[in-house]
């Protein structure tokens, strides 16, 4: 099975101190790793404001991740560690790999049609300057 | 050629003949009457010959009315034709992690508008309501809003 990407994201109590984030995201480094995934980026958002009421708190620290793996089991073991821990009070596990694939298909869609616009307006100036020349040898000939 | 001579002579039957069909029949049937030109009249005598479907015609004449009232144009309000905000970005992937580019698409109270209200196109809108629904999983964008 091809490899699939997915992002994390888990949303921490406010008033856990950055070191307790630190170690939830530790444990899940560890935790892909074991399970034969990878834990590809982190990035800590900080302290947001929540759209809405979650545990009765209206701000929640955010954690983004990038997980790669090759099968579930990682995701299964990741989501259970995160309902477990205390700090966490929300996640959300998005699987990326066929949308960013989708992604590149029209990416290279739009550069193959960008590329041959040029050729096909390339040729409409070449046309004209082309019996020019050859007009004038008619010319001078006759 | 019937049409062309009843709105001439007939024009103020057809008036009578309209309010009974419809309650805006009497404004086209006026305008019509007002205008010298045959559009109006003939919009008129049609509403007067086929009374259930010859209802909304005139009024579709009357959309023409406060622009100019000799004009056979129906679409005298120009709307103006709404471009979807991606395609002119060229984009490719909406990100449900920005919840600032979402925003726009949703209401106050955090509905998501229509197609119709923002001019996105169909692809994108697919996408977008997909966006905005995981944006919310995630307490980006509300649900509804809080009171």
């Amino acid at each position: 099975m091809e490899e699939r990407q997915y992002d994390l994201i888990f949303i921490c109590r406010p008033d856990t101190p950055e070191a307790d984030v630190d170690k939830v995201i530790t444990t899940l480094e560890h935790v892909a790793a074991e399970k034969g995934g990878k834990i590809e980026k982190t990035e800590k958002w900080g302290r947001k404001r929540m759209a809405y009421r979650v545990a009765k708190l209206r701000e929640g620290f955010f954690v983004y991740m990038v997980v790669r793996s090759s099968h579930g089991e990682v995701v299964k073991e990741l989501e259970r560690r995160l309902k477990v821990s205390e700090p966490v009070i929300k996640y959300l596990t998005v699987r990326l790999d066929e949308e960013l694939k989708r992604q590149e298909k029209l990416k290279r869609h739009r550069e193959r049609r960008a590329a041959r616009r040029p050729r096909k307006a390339a040729p409409a100036p070449m046309q004209p300057s082309s019996p020019a020349p050859s007009g004038e040898p008619t010319a001078a000939t006759s | 050629m019937a049409d062309e001579n009843a709105p001439q002579h007939q024009a103020p039957p057809s008036a009578p003949s309209a309010p009974a069909s419809a309650p805006t029949g009497p404004a086209g049937g006026h305008a019509g009457g007002g205008s010298p030109g045959g559009p109006g009249g003939y919009s008129g005598g049609s509403g007067g010959m086929s009374g259930g479907p010859g209802g909304p015609r005139p009024q579709s004449g009357g959309g023409g009315r406060p622009g100019g009232p000799a004009k056979r144009g129906k679409r005298n309000f120009v709307r103006k034709k709404k471009v979807c905000r991606f395609c002119v970005d060229k984009v490719d992937y909406i990100d449900y992690k920005k919840a600032e580019i979402l925003s726009p698409f949703i209401q106050d109270r955090g509905k998501i508008l229509p197609r119709r209200m923002t001019g996105t196109c169909a692809r994108h809108q697919r996408w977008l309501t997909v966006a905005i629904k995981r944006a919310q999983n995630i307490a980006l964008l509300p649900f509804a809003a809080e009171l």
